[in-house]
């Protein structure tokens, strides 16, 4: 499909005009921590600070799934409203598109798909943003080529100075760039991209074999002990990550009525594989780190044949302790 | 100061005083550090002290009690959290070594934003201020822009309790308090709910806050008991202000304001501003300062006969 150019002013305009169809989303800073929200106005957005994962806008920390009431014999149930207007992602990280790819395998592994999970993702077109300026603690180059290779995207906006030029990839993302703000990129603009690309690679480490290495991983390394003395136990990672997809289900009620939701878990609590019976399988946090390490690295790969982690590099900017999963894996990979 | 720190380390495992030497070692990046577990002497080597040792490492005391004999690195201030420990029995005073090491305060991880955090090479103080080694040169960034808040109010010059102490006291100059907290004291008490429920709002409930807190040594929190649903698993302003303002009230007394709860924050809620109102109530109502007496009692574990507020009948 062929690559267009918008005039950085022109986005507001454009967006505008498809205000009726799509709710637009975009990574907002609001009180210091950015998220994708929903903007009336794209010059609020952030398009520079390290935003939360992407995948809160399909796996939501609370999702209530349905309403009941109960009136003697009769019980009503309402199912959670689905909204009316499609989404429209402008911002996405190559990281978080490609780690969709991988919560998609995990919700449709078994039948009955995830509905309320698919039906969001159906409804969202998904625009990424380059990273030309990788975060210190990015390594998505290392793990994969979504960088150079971006999936599950419908498109891709690239700052090459008062413009972005738009790789486009399926026919949804085409359909949008038709629009009257959009022109035919040129060969300086395809020479400019090359160059920005370039620049932010050359940020970023080298690939390493971590989906080979992976099977033959430890399972007594001295490692875990020693991450487990300094982890403190919170859920950081996990909730930052974006392709932890852990949940619990509960239900809340008052009288006849009430409510089923889900909200995030994680195999960091110790309450996650706590049994109804009190035996708990991972009892300390020598297993949970190893759970943790293992999944994204080793599990995955034997499960759904690709890696768990897309090197978005979130854990190790917020682990309050220090832990870096790549220097974990790489000293799992020492011979 | 930190090779003085590494050979007391070394002496203490070498003598097989301690089994370990819980201290900061170099994180994977020069600007971060990471706690360290040294059990060996070999491992002792590893020790650093520089301002990015942010972590209070009291935390871990209870945690590994079972090792038997530990020595733990403190700041002056967090002296305090390991008095409360002891207070509350939650370690033995005498199978803990306290190395108190002089602290001329710890930088803000902010005030690095405008320096490539790739160009750095090291970082250490500098007279009051903070040294950044950058491929490019040295950059000296001031104290009032690199240092936490609690550093910049800090007065502690001798911590409450050490069994060595490593390098000189540092004197220290006048407080100071940050915008937010002075802004926030104006608000009157319908305000602070709204501020409140506006924070909390977006908290994740990863329990970071929990989880960072010396004093939340508790088996079993109250919100993750299986069988009683005090608390709802919704990340909604109401359950989550239950949460934060539960567990700060149950940190009454033992918070020392040591600030882990807000700087663990993924979510950049100002928990200080709560945590400095407690210890500001509890000094002003029991004239108790955590940790800062290592003989009186625990206010929540302590019965006073002259109280003045009149028993509930």
């Amino acid at each position: 499909m062929e690559s267009k150019t918008i005039l950085k002013q022109d986005i507001a305009p454009w967006l505008e005009s498809l205000a009726d169809k799509f709710e637009v989303f975009a990574p907002v800073t609001e009180e210091g921590v950015t998220r994708f929200k929903p903007v009336s106005d794209i010059s609020s957005a952030d398009f520079a600070s390290q935003s939360k994962a992407l995948r809160e806008l399909f796996t939501p920390e609370t999702e209530t799934l349905f309403e009941y009431r109960v009136d003697g014999t009769k019980a009503e149930i309402k199912e959670a409203d689905v909204p009316a207007k499609e989404r429209l992602v402008l911002g996405a990280r190559a990281c978080d598109a490609a780690a969709l790819k991988y919560v998609d395998a995990v919700y449709s592994m078994v039948k009955p798909i995830d509905t309320p999970y698919f039906d969001r993702r159906a409804r969202t077109t998904i625009i990424g943003m380059f990273c030309s300026n990788p975060w210190w603690s990015c390594f998505c180059t290392e793990v994969n080529d979504c960088l150079v290779n971006p999936i599950e995207m419908d498109a891709n906006f690239v700052d090459i100075g008062d413009k972005y030029f738009v790789e486009v990839f399926t026919p949804k993302g085409e359909e949008l760039f038709s629009a009257p703000q959009f022109n035919l990129a040129s060969d300086a603009d395809k020479q400019a991209v090359e160059d920005v690309k370039k620049a932010a690679l050359s940020k970023l480490p080298a690939k390493k074999a971590h989906d080979t290495a992976c099977l033959s991983y430890d399972w007594d390394h001295a490692i875990w002990q020693k991450l487990a003395q300094k982890c403190m136990g919170c859920g950081i990672c996990a909730f930052s990550c974006p392709t932890c997809h852990c949940f619990d289900i509960m239900e809340c009620s008052k009288g006849k009525s009430g409510n089923r939701f889900r909200c995030w878990d994680t195999c960091q609590f110790e309450k996650f594989t706590t049994m109804g019976h009190g035996h708990n399988p991972r009892p300390s946090k020598t297993e949970r780190t190893r759970q943790r390490v293992f999944h994204k690295f080793k599990y995955s790969v034997e499960r759904y044949g690709m890696l768990g982690c897309v090197g978005c590099g979130r854990c190790i900017a917020l682990c309050p302790v220090g832990i870096d999963i790549a220097q974990v894996v790489n000293e799992l990979e020492k011979v | 100061m930190q090779n003085e720190l590494r050979s007391k380390a070394k002496e203490l495992l070498q003598n097989g005083e301690v089994k370990a030497v819980i201290g900061y070692e170099s994180g994977s990046v020069p600007f971060k550090s990471t706690p360290l577990f040294a059990e060996t002497p070999e491992e002792a080597d590893k020790l650093i002290w520089n301002p990015t040792c942010v972590n209070n490492l009291a935390l871990y005391l209870p945690q590994i009690k079972s090792m038997g004999k530990v020595a733990v690195v403190v700041k002056p201030c967090e002296a305090r959290n390991v008095v409360e420990l002891i207070k509350e029995h939650q370690i033995d005073r005498e199978n803990i070594v306290v190395l108190a090491v002089s602290c001329a305060g710890i930088m803000k991880f902010d005030a690095l934003k405008e320096i490539g955090l790739k160009e750095i090479k090291s970082i250490d103080w500098k007279g009051s201020d903070i040294a950044v080694e950058t491929s490019g040169g040295q950059v000296v960034i001031e104290r009032e822009k690199a240092l936490l808040d609690k550093c910049l109010s800090c007065d502690i010059v001798e911590p409450v309790l050490f069994d060595a102490m490593i390098g000189k006291a540092v004197q220290r100059q006048s407080a100071k308090v940050s915008t937010i907290a002075e802004e926030y004291e104006k608000l009157s008490p319908s305000e602070r709910r709204a501020f409140w429920a506006k924070q909390f709002e977006r908290c994740i409930r990863c329990y970071a806050c929990r989880q960072a807190c010396s004093g939340c040594y508790c088996k079993e929190c109250f919100v993750d008991k299986p069988s009683q649903t005090w608390v709802s698993k919704r990340t909604d302003a109401e359950a989550n202000w239950f949460f934060h303002v539960g567990r700060m009230m149950h940190t009454a007394g033992r918070c020392t304001g040591c600030g882990e709860c807000e700087r663990a924050c993924p979510m950049n809620i100002p928990l200080s501003l709560m945590t400095k109102q407690i210890c500001r109530d509890v000094k002003e109502m029991f004239g108790n300062e955590a940790g800062m007496d290592a003989e009186s009692s625990p206010i929540l574990g302590s019965f006073n006969a002259q109280d003045p507020d009149p028993c509930p009948e």
